[in-house]
């Protein structure tokens, strides 16, 4: 057992801090102000390789391991948490199935192209009438000759607006439920597919987060993923490393604020003092020092296991669920050490805050988490 | 014109830790390690990007070196997974106390031992110590031209011509090959992000290890006692000032305080 | 028998700033080690600044002269140094610390089989040992390292700015000794074709009282021109840190830092510029540093010792004609 990253991937975390510290960084607070995609970033991350950093290279991935997709998301958070969310959509939700199901046809088509950074993904799973329950899907997929045609709504989907190509998720029967759920690959332009809002958020401001609408939008036949009915299955498996996703940035959210709470809590005095001699901080530090630990080593893991090919449910969900807690609390704490600072938009502390609140909600509520954790240890 | 390159590179703590987290061990003199990464030093970065960038340009071979504990292979990989084809890891107890006229020798022996090259850089500063001197003394070791504070390198007629950056502006020189050159920085030679699948391939290639014994060291350059400098005391030295932050509305609320400010403390 | 030989530059028809500070520095040794200084002075046609050097505080001048010292190459300038410290056996050699010193120290070092001190700010005897101790910088300025040489000689350079120059005492003289040079052409490995010089209007960088400075946070060149209106109001000069040099966005000679220039202004106002450690080396001699940046927690302000949060243009717009009202402009 070793607690020890490999060379490679002690040298890539070293490459992925630097630039995020010099090409994320900067622009996150303009980020989260004015609501801007980083166009200009994405696209050097997508040189990178960072966009499918678990994808072979002959699919125009990185052909690097999961921990290396959880170091990557995680620096990239530290630095600015809506430009990771592009990155871990991108990997976890869209990349990894296409690689996972997809036909060597679609593999070529669209695979290529998302995992060397050309175009980008979004996933379109969550309905406004289903969200935990995904397979309560309302959007209907009717065979029709060579094609389907897909109507319905989706919200919430994160990356829609960049986005040239979204895994959409449809039934063809809704008695069936799960059963009857089929994942779709749909491009961007195609008629009867059209964005109706962008919603305003608390937080993760650059990334878009929209509303989709689905009228009778006729899709060939062999932009079905998987097979028929396979839908279902095909978005838990996703959701099961997107949470080593969201895992890595709700880490790389508290590493942000111990950062932060480090560097201001050793500079503010109080009564003569910097505020860090006070137990008070102290111990508000150890905690999320203690908790973003922990939640790191959960990830990794989480990670770990997957390069391994091991069954990895239960660990997603438990480092999603930590990690995702801890970045809240981490960020509060942040903010509480900061004072009337931390309430103020000049400081960071805020903007942590507010990012790190949607970790428990998306890619799986905290909920979720804990049912599908009971599950694996009750039944 | 084909250019065999090395590039001679040294790992340090990075170096942008706050400083209320720098220390220093009293025993050793040295800076604490601690949790901090290790990085390579950022004008070794800009050499190894020249190096690139000529190998890429007018075909080649780049071999990077460093004279460093073990961890500094993991800077080798990065050098490698940047596009050096080659690396070396120079690495004995014996270097523990060198000054640069020592690590100099060592290098130029290294050097010696590798061969053929046409084109040595270095960074023209570390990013620790701020020592400019191991290139200078590695080119007298070597007995070979010597340029400093050069951002830009071109071929030309066997020969090569090289950008001094000096202090009111820059020179261009032309050098007979073999010549040793010490890197600065310019908007031509930002250092690439490597790719990660570059970095996953250097992984699999092996880097050797030369030791004191293989090099043909003279004994009197080395160890214990060679040093001609020795470092008596590194210490922190105390900050009294602090910030007083200029508070205000607006920017330019901000702007007229700052002025009034500066004409009360008669620096305006 | 030299107790200090301080290599001297010249510029016009004088000597150089730095040549100054090295011969106040060669004063204070004198001081300690008793014994006299030297200055050595490499070039052609170099009659007029023998008499400078006397006046500055020299005991003897070793005059080099030959035509390929004419302008500074490194073979010739080695070579050369050599012989003139062969001749006048010094035990501790001064340098500036310019790119001509941080060459040529080295290479001097080396030949002479001396000591080598880089870039050292202050210097003091060892009562116990009788011998020299240098403090010197480390660590981007985060830390002072005292170092002793251990053999003789000792050739050292100076951080530029670290010293105020000599004072000149008319009417002084002392011992001219020619050098004759043995140099050929054949000897020289590396070639000078052409030197591009920067045009510099205004205030030298290393001279300014005030400086005026932007970096990656101007996110251009054009926001330059702003930082130049406001140096001109303050009659001041501009620099720049090393991310808006490497990016093209001026000149490298406007760069400040631990490459580019140190400079030791009154006042050092810091626009849109982080405070990496780099930069912070070459500012250390700042006696009142002003930070303007949108990041409060940028390293800058840890130097600083005035700090605006806010956005630099807005400032340095506002301040502009906040400073022409306070200065009759």
């Amino acid at each position: 057992m070793k607690f020890e990253l490999t060379q490679e991937q002690q040298i890539f975390r070293e490459m992925v801090r630097e630039f995020a510290a010099k090409e994320v960084a900067p622009l996150a607070k303009q980020v989260d102000e004015e609501g801007l995609f980083p166009h200009e970033t994405i696209k050097k991350i997508g040189e990178l390789g960072l966009m499918g950093v678990a994808i072979p290279t002959e699919y125009g991935g990185a052909g690097a391991d999961n921990v290396c997709y959880a170091i990557a998301v995680e620096e990239i958070a530290r630095a600015c948490a809506s430009t990771s969310v592009i990155v871990s959509v991108n990997n976890s939700l869209v990349a990894d199935p296409i690689y996972k199901f997809g036909t060597e046809a679609q593999k070529q088509k669209h695979l290529i192209p998302l995992a060397s950074g050309k175009l980008l993904g979004a996933f379109a799973l969550s309905e406004p009438g289903a969200g935990s329950d995904a397979a309560g899907q309302q959007t209907m997929a009717k065979r029709d000759r060579d094609a389907f045609v897909l109507t319905g709504t989706k919200n919430f989907i994160t990356n829609a607006l960049e986005a040239e190509i979204v895994l959409v998720f449809a039934t063809v029967d809704r008695h069936l439920r799960a059963k009857g759920v089929c994942a779709f690959i749909v491009e961007k332009g195609t008629p009867g597919f059209s964005i109706t809002k962008v919603e305003k958020k608390l937080g993760m401001k650059g990334s878009s987060c929209c509303q989709l609408l689905f009228e009778n939008c006729r899709v060939p036949a062999d932009s079905l993923l998987g097979e028929g009915g396979q839908g279902f299955k095909i978005a838990m498996a996703t959701l099961d490393s997107g949470r080593i996703g969201i895992a890595a940035q709700a880490v790389g959210i508290a590493q942000a604020a111990l950062d932060i709470s480090l560097s201001y809590s050793t500079e503010r005095l109080a009564f003569d003092k910097p505020i860090a001699s006070f137990q008070a901080i102290q111990w508000m530090i150890a905690d999320i020092a203690n908790q973003t630990e922990a939640a790191r080593l959960l990830t990794y893991r989480a990670a770990w296991m997957k390069d391994k090919g091991f069954h990895h449910t239960k660990e997603s969900a438990m480092a999603k669920l930590y990690a995702s807690e801890t970045a809240n609390r981490a960020a509060t704490k942040a903010l509480q050490i900061h004072g009337g600072y931390g309430y103020i938009y000049d400081f960071p502390a805020q903007r942590l805050f507010r990012d790190a609140r949607v970790t428990e909600i998306y890619e799986g509520t905290s909920e979720i988490q804990r049912l599908v954790i009971a599950e694996h240890l009750l039944s | 014109m084909s250019l065999n390159i090395v590039v001679c590179i040294k790992q340090i703590i990075d170096p942008e830790i706050p400083a209320s987290q720098f220390k220093i061990d009293p025993a050793t003199k040295r800076q604490v390690q601690g949790s901090h990464s290790l990085v390579i030093s950022a004008y070794d970065q800009n050499a190894i990007e020249v190096a690139i960038q000529l190998k890429e340009k007018h075909s080649g071979k780049v071999t990077a070196i460093s004279v460093g504990p073990a961890t500094a292979v993991t800077a080798l990989k990065s050098a490698l997974s940047m596009g050096a084809d080659e690396a070396i890891l120079v690495n004995d107890p014996l270097f523990g106390s060198q000054d640069q006229q020592g690590i100099a020798h060592v290098l130029a022996k290294a050097i010696e031992k590798a061969g053929g090259f046409d084109l040595i850089l270095t960074g023209c500063v570390s990013g620790d110590w701020g020592d400019r001197a191991v290139p200078a003394f590695m080119a007298e070791e070597l007995e070979m031209g010597f340029v400093s504070f050069v951002s830009r390198i071109e071929p030309k007629d066997g020969q090569v011509v090289l950008r001094r950056v000096v202090e009111d502006g820059y020179e261009l020189i032309e050098a007979k090959l073999p010549v040793l050159a010490s890197i600065i920085s310019d908007e031509t030679n930002t250092p690439r992000y490597p790719k990660l699948k570059d970095i996953m391939a250097a992984g699999k290639k092996t880097i050797p290890l030369w030791k004191a014994a293989d090099l043909g060291l003279d004994p009197d350059r080395v160890g214990q006692g060679a040093a001609r400098v020795a470092i008596t005391d590194v210490y922190i030295p105390t900050k009294e000032s602090k910030c007083e932050m200029i508070e205000g509305d607006t920017p330019e609320e901000q702007a007229v305080k700052l002025a009034a400010r500066l004409r009360e403390l008669k620096l305006i | 028998m030299l107790g200090t030989l301080v290599f001297a530059t010249t510029e016009g028809g004088g000597l150089t700033r730095n040549a100054l500070e090295l011969l106040a520095g060669g004063k204070r040794l004198k001081g300690k080690l008793a014994e006299p200084i030297g200055a050595a002075i490499l070039g052609k046609e170099l009659g007029p600044h023998v008499q400078q050097l006397f006046a500055y505080g020299a005991d003897q001048v070793y005059r080099a002269e030959h035509p390929l010292l004419e302008q500074y190459q490194g073979d010739a300038y080695a070579i050369a140094l050599h012989q003139v410290c062969q001749r006048a056996h010094p035990k501790v050699v001064l340098l500036p610390g310019d790119s001509i010193g941080r060459e040529l120290g080295p290479r001097l070092a080396h030949r002479l089989k001396a000591a080598f001190v880089a870039d050292f700010i202050d210097f003091d005897l060892d009562a116990a040992s009788g011998r020299l101790l240098f403090t010197r910088q480390a660590y981007g300025g985060k830390a002072m390292a005292v170092v002793q040489p251990h053999v003789s000689p000792v050739v050292a350079t100076v951080k530029v700015r670290a010293w105020d120059p000599a004072t000149k005492e008319e009417g002084r003289t002392g011992e001219e000794i020619r050098v004759d040079v043995a140099l050929e052409a054949s000897l020289l490995r590396t070639r000078l074709l052409e030197k591009i010089q920067e045009e510099v209007s205004g205030v030298k960088l290393e001279d300014a009282k005030i400086v005026v400075s932007g970096g990656r946070g101007l996110r251009g060149p054009e926001g330059f021109k702003v930082l130049e209106e406001l140096a001109q109001v303050l009659k001041g000069a501009v620099g720049a840190s090393r991310a808006a040099t490497d990016a093209g966005w001026v000149a490298p000679s406007w760069q400040v830092g631990q490459t580019g220039r140190s400079v030791s202004p009154e006042l050092y106002l810091a626009f849109g510029i982080s405070g990496a450690t780099q930069h912070v080396a070459g500012i250390s001699g700042a006696k009142n540093i002003v930070a303007i940046n949108t990041d409060p927690e940028a390293p800058i302000f840890k130097v600083a010792q005035l700090g605006v949060v806010g956005d630099w243009k807005a400032v340095a717009t506002k301040l502009i004609e906040s400073c022409k009202e306070l200065t009759g402009q």
